[in-house]
């Protein structure tokens, strides 16, 4: 089967069974490695890019669950050599990034996190990135960091 | 961020333009963010073949046959290997007892046993299924008591012809065995006014680094080369070349970026597969662990079990102590838990004054997978045993538990247990901070929650291990610093930059840090025990000095004065006192280029020798501490009384860090530290039923979530060390090391009853809190 998709708002036509994950063929096919192949069963979070705009887990989401769809990874956030955008900096500047394997993954969730409307309390953002493990952190500069981005304080910055 | 402060008790000021002791943000973070950063999992070599291993999913047989020939002969199948082609034994540094496939006998399940590259996965997958294996059962032991027990089965039944690296006392399916006694001990038993005695046990846990192993290899010009993510370079040429039976310096070691490590990757362990299958198959080859692969094969830290028994006079003094600790080697000795041996002896007598001990520390094969390194080796176990023990001590003779310690804790020119003097330690200086940061006091419970707290001191010690480096000026007058250290996420090589840019007086980003590769680089111990900033960063310093020599003598000639009138910063040489006059960097690398030769040093270092009981030991390989760095931590909890669900409420840290070279950085450490002994406190456990790993994913292998960690308050106390660089200690593993002790002695503060292993699961804090744990085993006498 060949599957229609964006990738990074760029056209693709990938031609294979509809059971694919997602994931192989971003890191396989296109050569998109930032999402990382962490567990390979949904758990960790590692492999997150936005469908949609809504954060999932690539190495679970089928092919056929793609089609027509538009897929966004780390690698579209500064594209090139373009400056950071909030969500880098401020993990970068809050010491969120350790040795960096699950930060592909977390920025997704994080973008998606700052594109929603809404109120975000360290609680609600904690919540949000459950889907999310990160093994080196404990968590707390992320969260710094999340918390910079969705509020006003960080907005400012 | 929580200020560093001196143990005074002042804030620590940062001289003016110098980038130590500030939160430079970690120079590594730009490709980290942007998911360009090219790590172990993400590389591969043009025309790279696939490489599948075939394991064992029995722990224990004979290999009756074994046929790979109709396997090498299916379409796209390059090469298959077996033990055939691996023909050395090897083992982390002691015991040589490991192959890289099994030979006659399987020993557990997952152990290699063959391996195919071929053109694409799906080839290699069948090939691995076409290979043709015959075995016999064999007895599978798997109990440590029963391991050591008269009649059992040796596992390994060749074990007397290893080889070793030192003798030391072993035999049959005691793989090693580490002693220290000092002092009288029965005298000291006999004129107790209490004895009281404990038994501990603690599980496996995983280090599941997000990033799993992962080897690319390739054979050329009669050498390997293999990109590979590791914490320890040159031990993974150098075990290459063991298991291939070849030279060290034929394999070249090249570090990719590395997802996590915490122990995990130290050893060799796709790399040997890999490189066989390259040569065999004359095309690079890729070998990248699945997540089960991950789970059930690589080296956790190890289970144990330690036996306490202390003897108490009325007051509280601690007159004397044995202990039996039993920690499970696995089925061979390819990770380090032979080498740490001693550690449960050294933690258990360094922390509190015990002038009388004898204490064994036995590491027993079991066919299971073998065990390694995780960050804190056999602290966080050693260290949980020794504080429920003193917590059960303190309510036998009817003593605070703070006081107790208070009483006993090793001060300021006290020895240690090995006769090692502890001239700078400051024990009661952490404690006294955390008792203004969190007053010592007790919880009552409310509104049906139990609440529970807990104090605990710590000492622990940096990794000795040696380094070499190189820094050269270049043309342009920025640094290139050249070593085998490699940043698995700590930022140690960030703090390394900071040395050298302030000894050279250039800007941070102005020192650049060659990528680690055997072939290029100084020798260097390794990403491990918190060692890179205090031994590469001594070498780097040394090197850094001696650059700093010729820049100084080349700018004088230039500058005509005497170098001693001379300074160096802001990328430049200026006479001191006329900034005015003064040479870039960039002018000094040109000049002297022409003249004396290009600028650049190599630098050095090993631990300087301490002075301690040498005699007091045999079979410890580490004998005494360097870098000794002093903790205390707090743990508040609440236990649900009706599910035993453990909440941590509160946690703070003082830690004792020498210098802070990067004091965010050093907080980020202390965070996940604390966030990995959470994990091992209350969740996390590498079950095994058989021999076969349950907890083969992270489904059921439960890791902390951004929702499980509590706050933690963290305070650091600059008390400098003589024996690293600017008086650094290690800083990045001992957080995790008194973790599970505070919060099991805080939780069976709040439940009224002794907690006797690991993790505190709903279900065992039930068990504890209705009185069913009967492994409570107190005597008293006198
Ligand atoms: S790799 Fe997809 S969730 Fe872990
Ligand atoms: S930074 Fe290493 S897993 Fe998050």
């Amino acid at each position: 089967m060949s599957y229609k998709f964006t990738v990074n708002g760029e056209g693709v036509d990938i031609d294979a069974a509809g059971v694919t994950p997602l994931l192989s063929v971003l890191r396989e096919d296109l050569g998109l490695t930032a999402a990382k192949l962490g567990c390979g069963e949904g758990r960790c979070g590692a492999c997150t890019v936005l469908l949609n705009d809504r954060p999932v887990a690539a190495c679970v989401v089928p092919l056929e669950a793609v089609a027509d769809g538009a897929v966004r990874t780390a690698e579209s956030l500064a594209s090139g050599d373009a400056p950071l955008t909030q969500v880098q900096e401020e993990l970068l500047s809050a010491g969120g990034v350790q040795c960096g394997a699950c930060t592909p993954g977390m920025m997704m969730t994080l973008t998606a996190l700052t594109e929603q409307q809404g109120e975000w309390t360290e609680d609600s953002v904690r919540a949000a990135l459950t889907g999310n493990i990160c093994r080196c952190t404990g968590y707390h500069k992320i969260v710094d960091a999340a918390m910079r981005c969705v509020t006003a304080e960080g907005g400012s910055r | 961020m929580n200020a560093a402060v001196s143990v005074d008790g002042d804030a620590e000021t940062t001289a003016n333009g110098k980038v130590v002791g500030t939160t430079v943000p970690r120079a590594d973070g730009d490709a980290k963010v942007r998911g360009i950063a090219m790590y172990g999992m993400d590389y591969t070599e043009p025309g790279a073949l696939t490489v599948r291993v075939l394991r064992s999913s029995v722990p224990a047989a004979r290999i009756v046959r074994l046929d790979t020939s109709k396997a090498a002969s299916l379409p796209g199948v390059r090469a298959v290997a077996t033990a055939a082609d691996t023909p050395g034994t090897s083992g982390m540094l002691v015991v040589k007892d490991q192959s890289a496939f099994a030979r006659e006998d399987v020993r557990y399940v997952g152990e290699p046993i063959a391996a195919v590259a071929a053109d694409t996965p799906a080839q290699a997958d069948a090939a691995v299924a076409a290979i043709e294996l015959e075995t016999r059962p064999l007895e599978p032991v798997f109990d440590l008591d029963e391991a050591l027990a008269e009649g059992t089965r040796h596992i390994h039944p060749g074990w007397s012809d290893y080889e070793v690296a030192v003798e030391g006392h072993r035999g049959g399916n005691l793989a090693w065995e580490a002693r220290v006694e000092r002092g009288d001990v029965d005298a000291a038993f006999a004129e107790a006014d209490y004895v009281v005695t404990d038994e501990y046990r603690t599980p496996r846990q995983h280090q599941t680094s997000i990033e799993p192993h992962a080897a690319v290899a390739r054979y050329e010009n009669g050498r390997y080369t293999v990109h590979t993510p590791t914490q320890f370079p040159f031990m993974v040429r150098d075990r290459v070349a063991e298991h291939l039976g070849v030279r060290p310096s034929q394999v070249r070691v090249v570090v990719t970026e590395i997802g996590g490590g915490f122990g995990g990757k130290l050893d060799a362990m796709l790399e040997p597969i890999a490189c066989v299958l390259a040569r065999k198959a004359g095309r690079p080859v890729r070998l990248v662990n699945s997540r089960t692969e991950e789970q059930t094969t690589c080296a956790p830290r190890e289970n144990a079990i330690i036996r306490l028994r202390t003897a108490v006079s009325r007051d509280g003094t601690l007159l004397a102590q044995e202990a039996e600790a039993l920690s499970d080697n696995g089925a061979n000795s390819s990770g380090e838990t032979v080498l740490c041996a001693n550690v449960p002896a050294l933690v258990l007598g360094s922390t509190y004054r015990i002038a009388n001990v004898r204490y064994s520390s036995k590491v027993v094969y079991t066919n299971t997978a073998p065990t390694a390194a995780f960050r804190g080796v056999n602290g966080p176990y050693s260290v949980f045993a020794r504080e429920m023990h003193l917590d059960h001590i303190a309510a036998e003779i009817g003593m605070d538990r703070r006081e107790l310690r208070m009483k006993n804790l090793l001060r300021t020119g006290d020895t240690m247990i090995n006769g090692q003097e502890l001239d700078d330690a400051c024990l009661d200086v952490a404690m006294d901070r955390l008792n203004e940061i969190a007053p010592w006091g007790e919880r009552r419970s409310e509104d049906g929650r139990l609440r529970g707290i807990a104090v605990v001191p710590a000492t622990w010690l940096t990794n000795p291990g040696p380094s070499a480096g190189a820094v050269r000026l270049s043309e342009d007058g920025s640094v290139v610093v050249t070593s085998g250290a490699v940043d698995i996420g700590t930022g140690a090589l960030t703090g390394i930059r900071q040395i050298v840019a302030d000894e050279l007086g250039v800007p941070f980003d102005q020192v650049l840090i060659a990528h680690p590769d055997t072939d290029t680089a100084g020798f260097d111990n390794g990403a491990q025990g918190s060692r890179t900033t205090f031994g590469m960063g001594a070498a780097a310093l040394d090197a850094a000095t001696r650059v700093r020599e010729q820049v100084l003598e080349a700018a004088a000639g230039m500058l005509e004065v005497s170098a001693s009138d001379l300074e160096l910063a802001e990328g430049h040489v200026a006479v001191r006192g006329v900034p005015d006059r003064r040479v870039s960097l960039a002018a000094v690398a040109g000049t002297a280029m022409w003249t004396t030769g290009p600028i650049g040093s190599t630098g050095k270092f090993a631990a300087p020798p301490v002075n301690f009981d040498a005699g007091c030991m045999t079979g410890a390989l580490f004998t005494h501490m360097i870098g000794v760095s002093y903790h205390a931590h707090l743990a508040e909890v609440e236990v649900d009384p009706d599910t035993g669900k453990v909440t941590v409420t509160r946690y703070a840290v003082v830690q004792d860090v020498g210098r802070a070279i990067n004091p965010g950085l050093i907080e980020g450490q202390v965070h996940g530290a604390v966030a990995q002994g959470l994990g091992y406190a209350l969740y996390e456990d590498l079950r095994l039923r058989d021999g076969v790993v349950i907890d083969t994913g992270l489904e059921s292998y439960r890791l902390p979530t951004a929702l499980d960690i509590p706050p933690i308050e963290t305070e650091l106390l600059e008390n400098p060390g003589n024996q690293g660089p600017l008086g650094i200690k290690g800083a990045a593993e001992p957080p995790i090391v008194p973790v599970a002790a505070v919060v099991a002695c805080a939780v069976a503060d709040a439940i009224g009853s002794p907690i006797n292993s690991l993790p505190l699961t709903p279900f065992s804090v039930l068990a504890a809190l209705r009185g069913r744990d009967s492994r409570d085993e107190s005597s008293r006498s006198g």
